[in-house]
């Protein structure tokens, strides 16, 4: 018995021996003065794109010595988010990092990031900014300050399936310009057998229809939240006709799913099960590489006007460290940001290339050549406006999806439900 | 018929029917091992095999490259390692250390225990994202971020399995005790000669639960780790999904495959000794 004791500790004392081997990054600062900057990617698109950031960040790498960046990819948005706050809070931040959106005001009350106004500045002899598509700007101030710098970004658009439309009689390649034409066309697409349903008209996707719903508030003339994220609208006649839309298409008429994920949407449309699909720019690449049937994009129907919400993430420099760290940080945003990479980029992810000037490089001019399915996205940028943003954006969001899920099920009339809307998130803005 | 003789017959009914045992016994295997299927059968199709208006078991050409693409996005070699070293220390060193405390609450009196056992209770029942910002403190003033022991570290003591081998403990009769100290057998060796034995099927039940729970955690190994030397088999499988576009279902799968296999492995090699040890209940003289 003694002799087993003996086998079993020293097993255990190896095992921990293994397990305390420290590895910690920042260790190794010796030779020079080598900047070691700790970076917080998170993965938003399919595709390999954490191989993508490693090429990115080894070139800069190559490019600069005396910095190094380490990329450590971090999850989704919501757990990056969970880790950089845990990180910040330990007085231990990132460097430069990337989190959704929406998240600004949370990170400013947070006192985690610096304006980055006198760095964009001078930045490429001043044009730098400007380059930048307006529309994915506007989540970037706040309080009058340039915080973060647009990085991977999209917005929603529509997809539609050609082959669907021939079979119902449609014209193949005019997908629906309006909120009547498309109400229209997905009650003819629309397949049921008995009472089960084939194939849905149009499905707006779930999971992110909070993203979907403010588009389709702005395509109806109004907004949800101001840009400062202090006043809260979601009680205009705008709002409750764009919801009550919403309940036309999936509760009365039955024409589009009223609960689906982000994720499993995609899939539905390549499975041919439904012919409407309402998603980001970010699944173009998945589904043409997919789906076995003529497909097109177009810009989200109007009612009042063509409208769609910006998403995805920026980057951002942590306020918590020395100067030269930061601006070593910009150096390498500036560089990740630049035209060039920009493109690059956008080629590699299928993200919009977040820099007018992009577009005029070669490698991009013969990229959407190959499929010009790529520009429709961009192209509705200029329709496009800021996501909504404000502190605690989670919750609001939440909030948001579990009404719009109660008023898409006919529990709830739109107005009362964006009624709730209003009054819980005036509480969880006024905290 | 009177009531016994019915329930005679309804017994000699269930018995002589093997037969509609098995059947019921497989379509419950059936149910339970079709989504494992369903994973082999994605993980080896193209992309554009996966969607069809009517689901396809046979995946047909196979796609072993799925396999090759997933080792080459991430080190899943290397998570391997790291999750066996982290899921093993965790469990030996809880193995100690929840027997001893179970130990010390089921059978030694002291002042205070009470209070002290409520305590672990309590421990239970915080959310374990409240910990997170202590323990990622501690961990930073001991330097040790960004190591395996960082992920071990917080799971050492288990108020779960404390409380989970305590009832195990207490339902050893006293007669035993007294029996097994009259015989010299006192203490700590009445504990690794009378009460471990006795408790092994809760053991096996604890470290399977460990095991388990450890194997598939994400959000810790995410938040204390940067490199991906040291990070665990679930981050890698993170990489395949996708919060703005949905997964990548082929490559999700076939990671999902080679992520399960282990567990699955050990669990065939052990079953006997699993289910022998839920078996051996009750007292042996």
């Amino acid at each position: 018995m003694q002799r087993r004791w003996r086998v079993w500790l020293m097993s255990l004392a190896v095992i921990l021996a293994l397990a305390a081997f420290p590895l910690v990054t920042s260790e190794a600062q010796a030779p020079g003065k080598l900047i070691r900057l700790t970076f917080y990617y998170p993965v938003g698109v399919a595709g390999p794109l954490a191989k993508v950031i490693g090429d990115m960040t080894d070139k800069f790498n190559k490019e600069n010595p005396g910095l190094e960046v380490v990329p450590v990819y971090s999850g989704d948005y919501d757990p990056t988010l969970q880790k950089v706050q845990t990180s910040v809070m330990a007085g231990n931040p990132p460097d430069i990092f990337i989190v959704e959106i929406s998240e600004l005001p949370t990170l400013v009350a947070m006192n985690a990031i610096i304006p980055l106004d006198d760095y964009v500045k001078k930045a490429e002899g001043g044009k730098y900014w400007d380059d930048f598509f307006p529309a994915f700007r506007e989540n970037s101030i706040l309080r009058g300050k340039i915080w973060w710098i647009p990085f991977q970004r999209s917005t929603p658009v529509l997809y539609w399936n050609k082959e669907l439309f021939k079979k119902a009689g449609l014209d193949p390649e005019k997908p629906p310009q309006t909120w009547a034409e498309l109400k229209d066309m997905a009650k003819k697409l629309t397949v049921r057998e008995g009472n089960e349903v084939k194939q849905w008209g149009v499905t707006v996707s779930g999971g992110w229809n909070d993203w979907l719903f403010e588009g389709f508030v702005r395509q109806n003339g109004s907004w949800l939240i101001n840009p400062e994220g202090t006043k809260a609208n979601f009680t205009s006649k705008e709002a409750e006709e764009a919801l009550d839309f919403w309940v036309d298409l999936m509760y009365r008429e039955k024409v589009g799913p009223p609960h689906s994920t982000w994720g499993s949407t995609p899939p539905d449309f390549v499975a041919q099960r439904t012919a409407l699909l309402y998603h980001s720019t970010g699944i173009l690449t998945f589904l043409r590489n997919s789906a076995k049937f003529d497909f097109g994009v177009a810009f989200m129907p109007r009612n009042k006007t063509f409208g769609a919400e910006v998403g995805g993430g920026n980057l951002a420099i942590s306020r918590k460290i020395p100067k030269e760290r930061q601006d070593a940080a910009w150096k390498f945003i500036e560089w990740m940001t630049s035209s060039e990479n920009a493109a690059l980029w956008s080629i590699a992810s299928g993200y919009i290339a977040t820099r007018q000037s992009s577009y005029t490089l070669p490698a991009m001019k013969e990229f959407v050549a190959k499929d010009p399915r790529y520009l429709v996205a961009r192209e509705q940028l200029r329709y496009a406006s800021g996501k909504m943003m404000a502190p605690n954006f989670q919750k609001i969001r939440e909030i948001l999806k579990r009404q719009l899920d109660d008023a898409v099920d006919g529990k709830l009339p739109p107005a009362a439900a964006l009624a709730q809307v209003q009054q819980q998130v005036e509480a969880v803005i006024k905290r | 018929m009177s009531w016994v003789a019915r329930r005679a017959a309804w017994r000699r009914r269930l018995r002589l029917n093997p037969l509609a045992t098995h059947l019921v016994v497989g379509l419950v295997a059936l149910v339970t091992v079709t989504p494992y299927l369903w994973l082999l059968s994605t993980s080896l199709k193209f992309k554009t095999e996966l969607f069809t208006p009517t689901p396809r078991w046979i995946p047909w050409p196979i796609n072993w490259g799925n396999y090759a693409e997933m080792f080459d996005r991430a080190p899943f070699g290397v998570f391997l390692t790291n999750t066996v070293i982290v899921v093993c220390g965790i469990l030996a060193v809880q193995l100690v250390t929840v027997t001893l405390a179970a130990y010390v609450f089921a059978r030694r009196r002291f002042r205070g225990s009470n209070v002290l056992f409520m305590l672990f209770l309590v421990q239970m029942m915080i959310p374990i994202h409240a910990t997170f910002l202590p323990n990622f403190l501690t961990l930073r003033s001991l330097d040790l971020l960004n190591t395996r022991m960082a992920m071990m570290l917080p799971f050492f003591a288990s108020g779960y399995g404390t409380f989970l081998l305590r009832q195990a403990f207490k339902q050893v009769p006293r007669e035993l005790e007294d029996a097994a100290v009259i015989d010299g057998c006192g203490g700590p060796r009445f504990l690794w000669h009378v009460l471990i034995p006795l408790a092994r099927p809760t053991l096996v039940a604890f470290g399977l639960i460990s095991l388990v729970s450890h194997w598939n955690d994400y959000l810790w190994p995410l938040i204390v780790t940067d490199t991906p030397d040291v990070r665990t088999l679930t981050i890698g499988l993170g990489m395949f999904v996708q919060q703005e576009s949905g997964a990548d279902w082929t490559l999700l799968m076939a990671a999902t495959v080679f992520v399960t296999a282990p567990l699955l492995l050990i669990f065939l090699v052990f079953q006997r000794k699993f289910i022998e040890s839920f078996m051996f209940s009750g007292l042996k003289g």
